[in-house]
């Protein structure tokens, strides 16, 4: 016969101020099957575990009760105490009659009291049915998948191929990079962008152990944490990368031209190109939109200037296939497009751009050669106002969040612009000035005192055309009163937003998104770089608004998750999965339409013992199972039991109220 | 409305700079010197507001504000500036510019407070100290106000407050000897 042990725990006050723990004791000591039952101060001390331990070799019991907090909290603590004292530690069960008692019946102790003796004898009543459960192990394929070659993919890539771990770096475009690659200088150091950036794209092409794969997308995504397989297609690039020395001639001697990206538009690239100089793989790729080879089929000037002859006009997208035990997913951002802003000009005046169409201007190697000009006649201009959270905190416009980088990039930008212009003035409108993060309140200093910049609080009403210049309307909210400025040049700090793909992407991987786009984190403090699906994390702007520092913090931790994933040849998992019971299957299915894992498929089995015919029966995959239930509530045969959750312990439980 | 931008270099801004020794763009606006000044709320713009039109390039505005008048150089606010600006010496350096420049606020009030600075300067020429009862007296003639502040000599007088003679300090004669070197110099400027 079952011996039960109930260890009931005060939790200080938070349990034994609403309910009346010393009756709860008395209540289950009536119960036949318990043959010890105690209170104690705090269950999970190391004497509270104690308790436990003693009472298992004292007593002689076959399960344990402990009636304390929530078992997310402190399951793991009481099932260690168990194996501790030689028990099997499935052998616990927790009653919650704090979350689910003491806390929600505050102004009622009697009502509580009574409620934690329903659960506690509910979980006597479970214990009895107990069975002894084993960890799963599951095998481990010790490769890594980063999705997104930005400076969050590179930092992520490189971290875990540094462990001796294989990477498989994922890019869209046929150069890594990202965004970062766009950038001048950074704040609030002030280093070149590309002198930081560009060693580790190098490192990343040069890197045993990271398989580069430009030019490409994320498919399909199947199996579970471990043990992962992928599907990435390579787009035609019809480009032979083997081959191809990256000498250039392609690129200089193509007749189309069409609007260079990489510089925000503002000038133009050819149709085969690289998107920088210093792209990695620095081999040029065909636009095939704008090929007049592809889409026509004349021309062909490429393929004669290249001597080694690695133009392919023929190439066909690739199917790569890989296997893979964990995914860093780092997809990065897109910058907010400001068209909503009609009463700021946007689209009708020419002289006011981006602060990413900014950044390429003030850049070395952008198309104005690191000096900003106007769009309009390609003057320097003398006067620019930035104005700080276009999009951002606009819930009529814009996003309701702050995108957290605007109001350094746009310091970062006033500076930029006085050091390429000396006798220019910087106008910033802002509502707040967020400067946390190390050497950032520092770096505001640095511009509203050593450049100069004059800070007016408050948004922009509107911008109108006066002669050649923009009048700038706003108010000073520190003078109270409306100022206009007289600007060459207006430069607007547009919101950061999600990757428009990530929706997609997210579907595809089986994770979660909130309602900006943004993939969702499975905690938001406690676990910040897991998703809810196991064995796929996130780095970078594609899980929130953040700077390089951070983003590059988080790849660092998606690395070391990884590493920790891959540490053993097995991952242990709990055993409670669902199995199920040949003989019962009818093979009806629903089961496979209900789990939300995929963790069920077919099989084949004889209809007999010895016998040739086949029946199609569901099968469970114990590595991707994690024991919600839903099949067991829809198999109409029966056929199903989850382990932990069979129907024995949960009739008891029910007979027992 | 303000118009900024067109008027080019912030001559104003260093010409404050200069005079006070105080740099006027450490400021950030916090507002504490406004919430500490006892007589901010006299001022038709506070402090904070002062360095930010100062900031902004608006010299009109801050030459005709009466607050550098009302300001009192108690420094309780550059004590407790967080960016450690000298305030008392930037509202004296706009003051002295005011003058020089001829940007004369002629609000009675301010029209008061030039007459109070003259004739306390005149009392410290005259006996190299303050003679109160006379400097009152002088005061109120001036301002044609006889009986202002009538009400409290009494209880003044009782406590010992307002002595009704003055003993000249013995280095009065070095005092109005100063003041003859720097109306000279003045001239001379």
């Amino acid at each position: 016969m079952a011996r039960v042990g109930v260890f009931v725990c005060f939790c200080g006050a938070n349990i034994a101020d609403y309910v009346d723990v010393p009756q709860v004791v008395e209540e289950v000591k009536r119960i036949k099957e318990v043959k010890y039952a105690v209170e104690y101060k705090y269950m999970c001390s190391d004497p509270g575990q104690g308790m436990i331990r003693d009472a298992i070799v004292q007593y002689k019991l076959t399960s344990i009760v402990v009636a304390a907090c929530s078992p997310r909290m402190h399951e793991k603590t009481f099932r260690k105490a168990l194996s501790d004292a030689g028990m099997n530690p499935y052998l616990l069960e927790v009653a919650n009659i704090r979350e689910h008692s003491s806390w929600v019946h505050q102004k009622d102790k009697k009502a509580a009291t009574e409620k934690a003796m329903d659960l506690c004898r509910m979980a006597v009543a479970k214990s009895i049915a107990n069975e002894q459960l084993h960890e799963i192990s599951v095998p481990v394929t010790k490769r890594a998948l980063v999705i997104g070659g930005g400076i969050a993919g590179i930092q992520a890539a490189l971290d875990i191929a540094d462990a001796r771990i294989p990477v498989v770096l994922v890019e869209k475009s046929s150069s890594i990079g990202g965004k970062m690659a766009q950038l001048d200088e950074t704040f609030p150091t002030l280093d070149c962008a590309q002198c930081i950036l560009t060693p580790k794209m190098v490192d990343v092409a040069s890197h045993p152990y990271i398989e580069l794969i430009p030019y490409a997308e994320v498919l399909e995504l199947q199996g579970f944490v471990g043990n992962y397989k992928v599907k990435i297609k390579k787009k035609a690039s019809y480009v032979n990368f083997k081959t191809c020395t990256g000498c250039g001639a392609c690129w200089q001697k193509c007749p189309v031209k069409v609007p260079n990206e990489y510089n925000m538009g503002i000038d133009k690239r050819k149709a085969i190109y690289t998107p920088f100089p210093q792209a990695v793989p620095n081999k040029p790729v065909i636009d095939a939109e704008h090929c007049t080879m592809l889409q026509k089929g004349k021309c062909g000037i490429c393929a004669k200037v290249c001597l080694p002859g690695a133009i392919d006009y023929q190439m066909q997208d690739e199917i790569i296939e890989r296997e893979i035990g964990a995914v860093v997913v780092a997809t990065g951002y897109d910058m907010w497009d400001p068209t909503p802003y009609e009463e700021y000009g946007v689209g009708r005046f020419k002289d006011i751009i981006t602060s990413l169409e900014f950044e390429r201007m003030v850049s070395a190697n952008g198309p104005t050669n690191g000096v900003p000009q106007r769009p309009s006649d390609g003057k320097v201009p003398k006067n620019v106002v930035f104005i700080k959270c276009v999009g951002s905190r606009d819930e009529a416009k814009g996003i309701e969040y702050c995108s957290k980088i605007c109001c350094m990039y746009t310091t970062k930008h006033t500076i930029l612009l006085h050091h390429k212009v000396h006798d220019s003035h910087a106008y910033v409108f802002y509502m707040d000035i967020r400067a946390a993060g190390k050497g950032y309140e520092e770096f505001v200093k640095k511009a509203q005192v050593d450049t100069g910049t004059t800070y007016l609080r408050g948004r922009v009403s509107k911008i109108y055309k006066k002669g050649d210049k923009l009048m700038v309307r706003g108010e000073d909210a520190q003078i109270g009163q409306v100022v206009e400025v007289e600007a060459d040049l207006v430069v607007l700090a547009t919101a950061v937003s999600a990757p428009k793909d990530n929706p997609e992407l997210a579907r595809l991987l089986g994770i979660s998104y909130d309602k900006y786009g943004y993939l969702s984190e499975a905690h938001p403090k406690l676990r910040p770089v897991e998703t809810a699906k196991a064995g796929i994390f996130l780095a970078g702007c594609t899980q929130a608004p953040k700077d390089i520092p951070e983003t590059v913090s988080q790849a660092s931790a998606c690395a070391a998750k990884v590493c920790g994933l891959f540490a053993g040849d097995t991952m242990k998992k709990d055993p409670m999965v669902s199995t199920i019971n040949n003989e019962y299957c009818s093979g009806c299915q629903n089961c496979v339409l209900v789990c939300p894992y995929g963790a069920i498929v077919t099989e084949e089995v004889p209809m007999g013992h010895g016998s040739k015919e086949l029946r199609t029966v569901a099968k469970i995959n114990e590595g991707v199972c994690q024991g919600c239930g839903s099949c067991v509530a829809i198999c109409r045969s029966q056929a199903i039991n989850l382990a932990g959750f069979t129907d024995p312990q949960i009739i008891n439980e029910i007979v027992s109220i | 409305m303000i118009t900024l931008g067109s008027q080019g270099k912030n001559t104003f801004l260093e010409a404050v700079n200069k005079k006070s020794g105080a740099n006027v763009l450490e400021c950030y606006q916090c507002g504490k010197c406004v919430s500490t000044c006892p007589v901010s709320q006299y001022m038709d713009f506070p402090p904070r507001e002062i360095m930010q039109m100062i900031k902004l390039g608006l010299k009109n505005e801050s030459y005709m504000a009466n607050s550098h008048w009302f300001c009192l150089t108690c420094s309780a606010c550059s004590g407790r500036c967080p960016r450690e600006i000298d305030i008392p010496a930037v509202m004296e350096a706009v003051r002295h510019l005011a003058i020089d420049e001829n940007y004369i606020n002629d609000s009675k009030k301010v029209k008061e407070i030039r007459k109070f600075h003259e004739i306390f300067l005149s009392m410290i020429k005259r006996y190299g100290r303050n003679y109160e009862l006379r400097m009152m007296a002088e005061f109120n003639i001036r301002t044609r106000n006889l009986f202002k502040d009538m009400h409290l000599a009494p209880k003044a007088l009782l406590k010992g407050k307002i002595p009704l003679g003055v003993k000249p300090l013995k280095s009065a004669k070095a005092i109005k000897r100063m003041y003859e070197v720097a109306e000279k110099l003045e001239k001379n400027k």
